[in-house]
């Protein structure tokens, strides 16, 4: 009788670490994605530097334009390693 | 999961990532053919005319722009490839429109051009700068700040190709897990008309616009590879 229920409570503990562990790795990826504070953040400065740009230039829209475009993708890549870590913490 | 690499065969099936790649491949190739031919038999005393004239402007349009970054004899010399990533990254970003998945959201497609890059930036280093001077320059300006400077230098000679890379997978796979998340949250009737805004603002602007970052860090990382 104590066999039986040691096992039965092996056999729940096991399924509950299961559970436990998939459920904490999307947590995780929830968590992982606060990194898109900083390149919206970011991205948000280097545009309102270029629409100042233009304002001071208007001549030079085409070269401003380009540049800002070159320095908001660089700007984004941090936020694209968290997205590449939610999802492999996603397909766990 | 390196029991996964080894069990790697060239027979085996290809990743519709994979198929889709060989077919903008394909349809390139043979546009570049056609017109190759055509410009082949161009009379030069004439203008040239319709499609023939469209690819010359375009060629022209793209040696004037690369040329502010890399002038004199380097255009020549880093033309060819630079456009070659441009018009390959622009229709595989947009191939999506037809149906087929597109190819820059498979990992291993997309760090195949990291590894085109840094071999054409090694390239350009050893060509313009000479190993010897490579080496000197990553020990840094500073001499007695060597130590620390190396392996700093040396995981940014790493880092660079390797995010450019990265950058266009997580977008192209970003713009892919979206598109696939409205399309089987939503019923099909209204599946099509957000499908319109959906595909137009992820695989036309996202993708022209990683297409046309991705030439540009390449021409900028090649300029300063080559700069003596």
């Amino acid at each position: 009788m104590f066999e039986s229920i040691f096992t039965s409570v092996l056999r729940f503990a096991t399924e509950y670490n299961e559970h436990f562990s998939s459920g904490m790795a999307y947590l995780g990826a929830g968590i992982a994605m606060i990194a898109g504070f900083g390149p919206g953040i970011g991205q948000g400065f280097a545009s309102g530097k270029a629409a100042e740009a233009v304002g001071r230039q208007p001549e030079a829209q085409g070269k401003i334009l380009v540049t800002t475009l070159v320095t908001q993708a660089v700007a984004e890549t941090t936020g694209l390693y968290a997205l590449l870590i939610a999802i492999m913490l996603l397909g766990k | 999961m390196i029991r996964k690499m080894l069990d790697f065969k060239l027979s085996g099936p290809l990743s519709p990532n994979v198929i889709s790649t060989l077919i903008v491949v394909f349809v390139l190739g043979l546009i570049a053919v056609i017109v190759g031919i055509k410009v082949g038999k161009l009379d030069h005393r004439k203008t040239p005319r319709g499609f023939v004239f469209v690819c010359v402007m375009i060629v022209d349009v793209f040696n004037r722009f690369i040329s502010d970054h890399l002038p004199g004899k380097r255009t020549k010399v880093f033309g060819p490839y630079l456009f070659t990533i441009l018009i390959f990254l622009a229709f595989a970003n947009t191939i999506s429109l037809f149906g087929l998945k597109p190819p820059l959201s498979n990992l291993s497609v997309a760090l195949t051009f990291s590894a085109i890059t840094i071999v054409m930036i090694k390239f350009a280093e050893v060509k313009y700068q000479g190993v010897w001077k490579k080496l000197v320059s990553l020990l840094g300006p500073v001499k007695p700040l060597a130590p620390i400077m190396l392996p700093i230098n040396l995981i940014g000679e790493v880092s660079t190709p390797l995010t450019m890379g990265m950058r266009l997978f997580g977008n192209l796979m970003s713009g892919m897990v979206i598109s696939v998340m409205v399309y089987t949250a939503l019923h099909w009737a209204v599946g099509i008309f957000a499908g319109i805004f959906v595909h137009a603002f992820f695989d036309i602007f996202f993708g022209l616009i990683q297409a046309f970052v991705f030439f540009m860090l390449s021409t900028v990382n090649l300029s300063m590879a080559s700069d003596v």
